[in-house]
């Protein structure tokens, strides 16, 4: 386990004003918005963006990003944000990104600071035998924006690894939605291999394109970069999310029975604190227990090949049947009727 | 697009003037009613319709820019506000009966204003000739302003469908062909990338122009999204679509655009994809166009 644990909150104020809600103000500025409709309601002013000093909670941005998909009111917003989102110009979060000397090291990077790269999202790595694969949590949108926010990520995914490594990589898309009206922005910017429909939100890539080295990166800056970023890190609250938290200690103990009181504990806090700080990102204890539960179930039967008995066991069901309904439950489907999720092309 | 409310300040002063000076000539010769003799029915009736009248006012001088056209609106609803603003003064100043003025004042402008506003509107009728006539190639029989692409002068994916869906049926019907093309700019990532999303945002706005001025006149064209393109070619098989891609891409390939801020010469390259109509919806049909479109992308030489 790790040290103690620690985390922002969705209404924690430390995201520079300069940074992701700048994207934003300039995308929508190229397309002839007002700043000021723009920051409507988020409690920010152009002059607080441009001052540098500014730092606004993920509640915050999501705000912003509400405002730009209301007032852009075009199927293409979400990707053109995207595209600006990584590397960035987040400082040397976004130079330890852009020097990264691999796709590898470009995701670890993403992935130990993901609190100053993507703060709404988190990003969450697994690696089988013969792919990559990237799914994405929620930091406590509750589900608002949360196609945008999909979109947005999975644009920045693309459009970093493009840059970086100077192809068309070929990802697959599976997307826990239906197919949108706007699918050719899909085609556009993400690629063709698109599904939906499916039961998780997941991109993939063969495993071989991880180690093709990255053009125009500079080993050195990227590490420099890389050890003020740890130091930014180490000043916030948190390096992640407080669900993001939330969902890792509840992943890493999956095998011991869970209950508020005993998970409060862990995060030394009252049951009753624990309830009220859930509710605030939009969700309840049940809830993350069940998603947890549902991608662990998930990867065991897909990439692991487990049967229903082992799931069962590993998740701390007695009995099959009880979990068979309970999957059900999570999933809308027994686990027969999966989809195969992390099958190679 | 900033108000244009500005340009007519004139029309509307004049308009407040008018207004105010019929006040003040029926103040003048009046009295005021009592509580109980005003009808308040024509109040409604009569002030409703003045209020219409100076909304559609403000609306109009907030959308048009200035010219003979917007003149000729602007007076004859001026007219007809004022009219009625004089309708409904009456109902509160009680008029001697021997004074026939005021009933001019109420009564003359109505038609004035109607014969300006006639005028008004045949004007803007070959005014909206002239502008169709622009919009060729870029619209079919059918507008639908919140289907315009908020970057390009061109419709969007949405209204290609739909579009599509009508030229489809038609083409059924009558027995046609009908393809569709794609021009999808090649490596157009990198021209945001060193140039800025700005330059990019300019490419795409200068490509448009060169596509629409190498199509036919029955030809329509739309952006699908980012750097990609569609037209729909009515009439047209399979082998004359080509020869129109061939020509897109050349004349892509030989655009000389300029950057803004350095002059520097950007030079582009678009891949393009045929597809001919036969048994499928519109959906089908721009699915196998892309596809298409996927598979003349992957014969690109990757550039490091």
């Amino acid at each position: 386990m790790e040290s103690p644990l620690r985390w922002y909150e969705w209404d924690t104020r430390f995201i520079a004003a300069h940074h992701q809600p700048a994207v934003l103000l300039d995308l929508a500025l190229s397309r002839g918005i007002d700043s000021h409709a723009l920051l409507r309601g988020s409690g920010l002013f152009y002059e607080d963006v441009a001052s540098g000093r500014a730092r606004v909670s993920p509640e915050q941005l999501l705000t912003l990003i509400g405002n730009t998909e209301r007032l852009l009111g075009a199927a293409d917003s979400s990707f053109l944000f995207g595209q600006r989102l990584l590397p960035g110009h987040y400082g040397d979060a976004s130079l330890a990104l852009a020097n990264a000397g691999n796709l590898e090291q470009a995701l670890e990077r993403l992935s130990q600071f993901r609190a100053l790269l993507c703060p709404l999202l988190a990003p969450r790595l697994l690696l089988d035998e013969q792919q990559l694969h990237i799914y994405w949590l929620d930091n406590g949108s509750a589900g608002r924006h949360q196609r945008f926010l999909i979109e947005a990520h999975l644009t920045a995914i693309v459009a970093l690894c493009k840059r970086g490594s100077g192809l068309r990589l070929p990802w697959r898309f599976q997307f826990a939605y239906p197919q949108p009206r706007h699918v050719e922005q899909y085609w556009v910017h993400l690629g063709d291999a698109l599904q939906f429909d499916r039961h998780l939100t997941l991109l993939s890539l063969p495993r071989a394109y991880l180690h093709q080295p990255w053009l125009d990166a500079s080993a050195t800056v990227g590490q420099v970069a890389q050890q003020a970023s740890q130091q930014q890190i180490d000043a916030l609250e948190g390096p992640c999310a407080f669900l993001d938290a939330f969902y890792q200690y509840l992943h890493d103990n999956i095998r011991e029975p869970l209950n508020l009181e005993r998970v409060a504990l862990a995060f030394a806090m009252s049951p009753a604190t624990l309830k009220r700080k859930l509710a605030k990102h939009g969700t309840h204890f049940q809830e993350q227990l069940d998603l947890v539960r549902t991608h662990v179930a998930l990867y065991l039967y897909q990439a692991r090949g487990l049967g229903n008995e082992a799931v069962a066991r590993h998740l701390g069901f007695n009995d099959t049947t009880n979990f068979r309904r309970a999957f059900k439950r999570w999933t809308g489907v027994v686990p027969s009727g999966l989809q195969p999720l992390f099958d190679a092309p | 697009m900033k108000s244009l409310l500005k340009l007519h300040t004139l029309t509307l002063l004049g308009l407040a003037l008018a207004a105010n000076v019929g006040l003040q000539l029926l103040l003048a010769v009046g009295q005021l009613k009592s509580w109980g003799e005003i009808d308040w029915m024509d109040v409604v009736g009569e002030g409703g319709c003045a209020a219409l009248a100076l909304a559609w006012l403000i609306m109009l001088l907030h959308s048009r820019p200035a010219g003979r056209v917007t003149r000729l609106l602007a007076l004859g609803l001026a007219c007809i506000c004022f009219s009625w603003w004089m309708d409904l003064l009456d109902e509160f100043i009680q008029i001697p009966a021997n004074i026939a003025w005021d009933n001019w004042l109420e009564t003359a402008p109505m038609p004035v204003g109607l014969i300006l506003l006639t005028f008004g509107i045949y004007h803007l009728n070959q005014e909206q000739r002239a502008i169709n006539a622009q919009m060729h190639k870029r619209e079919r029989l059918f507008r639908e302003h919140r289907l315009f692409d908020n970057l390009t002068p061109l419709g969007t994916a949405e209204y290609l469908r739909r579009q599509l869906d009508s030229a489809l049926r038609q083409a059924a019907d009558e027995q046609r062909p009908l393809s569709l093309l794609a021009v999808d700019l090649d490596e157009f990532s990198r021209v945001n990338q060193r140039y800025g999303q700005e330059e990019g945002d300019l490419v795409l706005q200068a490509v448009a122009q060169l596509l629409v001025l190498n199509l036919r006149h029955q030809d329509l064209l739309c952006r699908l999204a980012g750097d990609r393109f569609v037209v729909l070619l009515p009439d047209t098989a399979e082998q004359q679509a080509r020869q129109l891609a061939e020509e897109l891409q050349t004349a892509v390939a030989s655009l000389a655009h300029k950057t803004r801020q350095h002059g520097e010469r950007l030079h582009l390259r678009a891949s393009t994809a045929v597809v001919m109509a036969f048994d499928d919806d519109a959906e089908q049909l721009l699915k196998r166009l892309n596809l298409g479109l996927a598979k003349a992308k992957q014969s690109l030489p990757r550039c490091a």
